[in-house]
């Protein structure tokens, strides 16, 4: 880590323009300096691989840009590229992640540093361009570290901190960012460019403990083996990688502001929670919707909170635990689901209760599934549902989980 | 390219150096590994090894954690060849680019099986052949079944042979009913391609050279190795040379090169010999009948009047009538 004075970058005018979350994440990959980008179309992560595919094409930095057959070929790329010791950049969204499960898993245990965009969309059938975080969250087991911007700045802040984590040698694990669907990839909105000579200091070459390089002697690497020689000990290495990252994305983020100025609460950020009674918690973009009808709602007399994760893994249990031991109840609000899970509910609601198992709060889901675009109304409803629960004991129905954009019965 | 290509012109000049060595456990008379050998002896230490799923992944270790490979190995999943060389190809060349690596020639091998290359991967070595990295080499080495998984068929197990997704039953007799793909056909198709070859273990230099060819092209390669198995063709160990002899001199095995837009034919079995000293020799054709037998020496016979015509033309024609016994009509590429 470096101290630095601010004081030049203090008087430089700001750099803020506005350009889209996936403009705002290609200048993040070309900052990053990456070697080898994997490409493959699909809405709406396209418009980074679009707008990088120009930059190179007009100079503005040098990578290898291949366009793959497949997503599952365009993450095997990443992969082997990663391996040699390039830095490394791939995305999809939706079907595409599902389709490249098996390289996007095996990456993970290959303990390769990929860094990756998730543009979360909805999975088929029937094809549908509205947004669901269910696509990501297929990976939710894979061993990869998964962090959530709410906006187009965020998006880039992350992507530069994604490679600094994933190449740490205390983690080496692959990394997605997610982002929620067009609300970013597609929305414009004003964005601080990093400086490159910030950017390089702040995240050195990537170089791999053994890379696949002849100059670097034989390599044998994920040989086939028999379960019983290391299969128990290969996933421990994985394990302690993931859990060590913690530490390290904690110093990435202090490190980050040293040199950009912008500071981040690593794991969760937090609104209004000083003294709140119910909170809401969420990921992503809609944070900012769920912000309004929380302060709507504290202008009723209602002492409302809420909490956004910036990561999904590792998954910040200890930080939520602590932000939500003085609250009366639980609101998540939830573009995941799980079919047949407990109680029926979305994957976020389920994690959120897991981590707050040993001191339980009452808890409610507010499901917006399908991709159709939820209304700040609904935001507000929740809240209300939640305040209601938590000053009466019922809810609408006697239900835990709400499908607020459903139309017709909720069953 | 680079400059002139070094030729083994006898056995002795091939060198004493393995790449791929001890420390596996491929079967007795393994066909395949008897080609891993002579690609990397050819190839020289300046290469870096992929390896799909296949046969070839599980048999060489496995037990011992240990690793026949005296050169970077990794592997990538069964679907992943191609894109696992373009990945490494491009991550040598963007580092080398960007001054992050010192320049140099390095060699990317990828040895996938006929199903990591015919069927699951087929899609994905299309996309590595239409790339222009040089020194990037797909060598497809075809025991003609997924051997590792208890020989079920591919899409190149030839017409006739039983596996165990294609027995031979009662009332399905022939065992595998579809032909034989041609891999090499359909790559030389791709117009980026530099180099494309088929070869077998016999003649002893023929695949070492092309290997040194294919390296040397200038761009992406491919070559088509029939490797004879034992446990899949139900054939005593010491016969994977012989065998591989046998499938070039009954015309079942065609040797053949395309390069620089040029077909040429390697190998012209004088008299050809009959099918059935190759078929004869092998459980997995056990079943067939003398009837059987003939409707492979007819289509044999009848491909062959196409590659004498590509060898007269230098030019590549789809050799196949379009259903067994039929003439058919031939499709000029």
């Amino acid at each position: 880590m470096k101290v630095v004075t601010r004081v030049s970058e203090a008087l430089q005018i700001p750099r803020k323009k506005p350009i889209t979350g996936a403009r705002a994440i290609a200048e993040a990959v070309k900052l990053a300096d990456v070697d080898v980008i994997a490409a493959y179309p699909i809405r709406p992560y396209t418009g980074i691989m679009n707008a990088l595919a120009e930059m190179i094409a007009n100079g503005e930095f040098m990578a290898e840009i291949i366009v793959a057959d497949s997503e599952h070929s365009q993450f095997e790329i990443a992969k082997h590229a990663s391996a040699v010791g390039a830095r490394t950049f791939v995305g999809s969204s939706g079907v595409g992640l599902a389709y490249a499960t098996e390289a996007i898993i095996v990456t993970a245990m290959d303990q390769l540093p990929v860094v990756a965009i998730a543009g979360c969309r909805a999975l088929d059938d029937p094809g549908n361009f509205g947004m669901e975080w269910n696509d990501v969250l297929l990976f939710r087991d894979s061993g990869w570290l998964i962090s959530w911007a709410k906006d187009p700045q965020e998006a880039l802040d992350m992507t530069l901190v994604a490679y600094r984590v994933a190449e740490d040698r205390r983690v080496m694990l692959p990394h997605f960012i997610a982002v929620d669907g067009a609300t970013i990839t597609h929305i414009a909105a004003p964005v601080d460019v990093p400086s490159k000579k910030d950017v390089t200091e702040f995240l050195p070459l990537y170089r791999p403990p053994y890379p696949l390089d002849p100059a670097y002697g034989p390599v044998t690497k994920a040989q086939h083996i028999a379960p019983s020689l290391i299969g128990p000990e290969q996933r421990k290495h994985v394990d302690v990688a993931m859990k060590r990252a913690r530490e390290v994305i904690v110093e990435a983020w202090k490190d980050y502001a040293n040199y950009v100025g912008r500071e981040y609460s690593p794991f969760i950020e937090a609104f209004h929670m000083d003294d709140a009674e119910v909170a809401l918690v969420t990921m992503g973009a809609y944070t900012i919707n769920a912000l309004h009808a929380v302060e709507k709602a504290r202008k009723d007399g209602v002492k409302a909170g809420l909490i956004r994760l910036r990561y999904f893994r590792p998954f910040p249990f200890w930080e939520l635990r602590k932000v939500l031991s003085s609250v009366e109840g639980v609101g998540v609000l939830d573009f995941s689901y799980s079919f047949g899970s407990p109680d029926s509910g979305g994957v976020l609601f389920n994690e959120v209760r897991a981590a707050m198992y040993e001191n339980p709060k009452p808890a409610l889901d507010f499901l917006f599934l399908g991709g159709r675009e939820p209304k700040p109304d609904d935001f507000v409803r929740a809240l209300k549902i939640l305040y209601e629960y938590v000053r009466t004991g019922k809810t609408p129905g006697n239900k835990r989980v709400f499908w607020l954009t459903l139309r017709g019965e909720d069953v | 390219m680079s400059g002139e290509v070094r030729l083994f012109r006898s056995v002795k000049e091939i060198p004493p150096e393995d790449y791929y060595t001890a420390g596996r456990r491929t079967c007795a008379g393994c066909g395949p590994a008897l080609a891993y050998r002579l690609v990397l002896k050819a190839a020289g230490p300046n290469t870096v090894v992929l390896g799909p799923t296949g046969c070839m992944y599980v048999a060489n270790a496995h037990q011992f954690l240990t690793s026949p490979y005296a050169l970077p190995w990794f592997h990538t999943q069964l679907g992943g060849g191609g894109a696992a060389g373009i990945g490494t190809a491009a991550a040598f060349r963007a580092l080398m680019t960007k001054r992050k690596r010192i320049p140099e020639e390095i060699n990317v091998v990828v040895f996938g099986g006929d199903g990591g290359f015919a069927d699951i991967g087929f899609a994905g070595l299309s996309m590595g052949v239409s790339y222009d990295y040089p020194r990037l080499l797909y060598v497809l080495y075809d025991n003609e079944s997924y051997a590792n998984t208890g020989i079920q068929a591919s899409s190149t197990t030839p017409w006739g042979a039983t596996t165990t997704f294609t027995p031979s039953g009662k009332v399905k007799r022939i065992g595998n009913e579809r032909l034989k793909k041609n891999v090499a056909l359909i790559m030389a198709a791709h117009p980026g391609v530099k180099y494309v070859a088929t070869a077998t273990l016999w003649p002893p230099l023929d695949l070492p050279n092309k290997v040194r060819k294919a390296l040397e092209s200038g761009g992406p390669s491919f070559i088509h190795v029939l490797t004879p198995c034992p446990k899949g063709w139900f054939t005593p160990p010491d016969l994977a040379v012989e065998l591989s002899r046998l499938a070039v001199e009954t015309g079942l095995w065609v040797l053949w090169e395309y390069e620089n837009g040029k077909f040429k034919l390697n190998y012209k079995p004088s008299p050809r010999k009959h099918v059935k000293q190759y078929l004869q020799l092998q459980g997995r054709f056990a079943h067939l009948t003398a009837d059987d037998i003939e409707v492979i020496e007819e289509r044999t016979k009848k491909e062959w009047e196409m590659w004498m015509e590509m060898e007269r033309t230098g030019r590549l024609i789809i050799p196949w009538p379009s259903s067994p016994g039929d003439s058919g009509d031939n499709m000029t590429l």
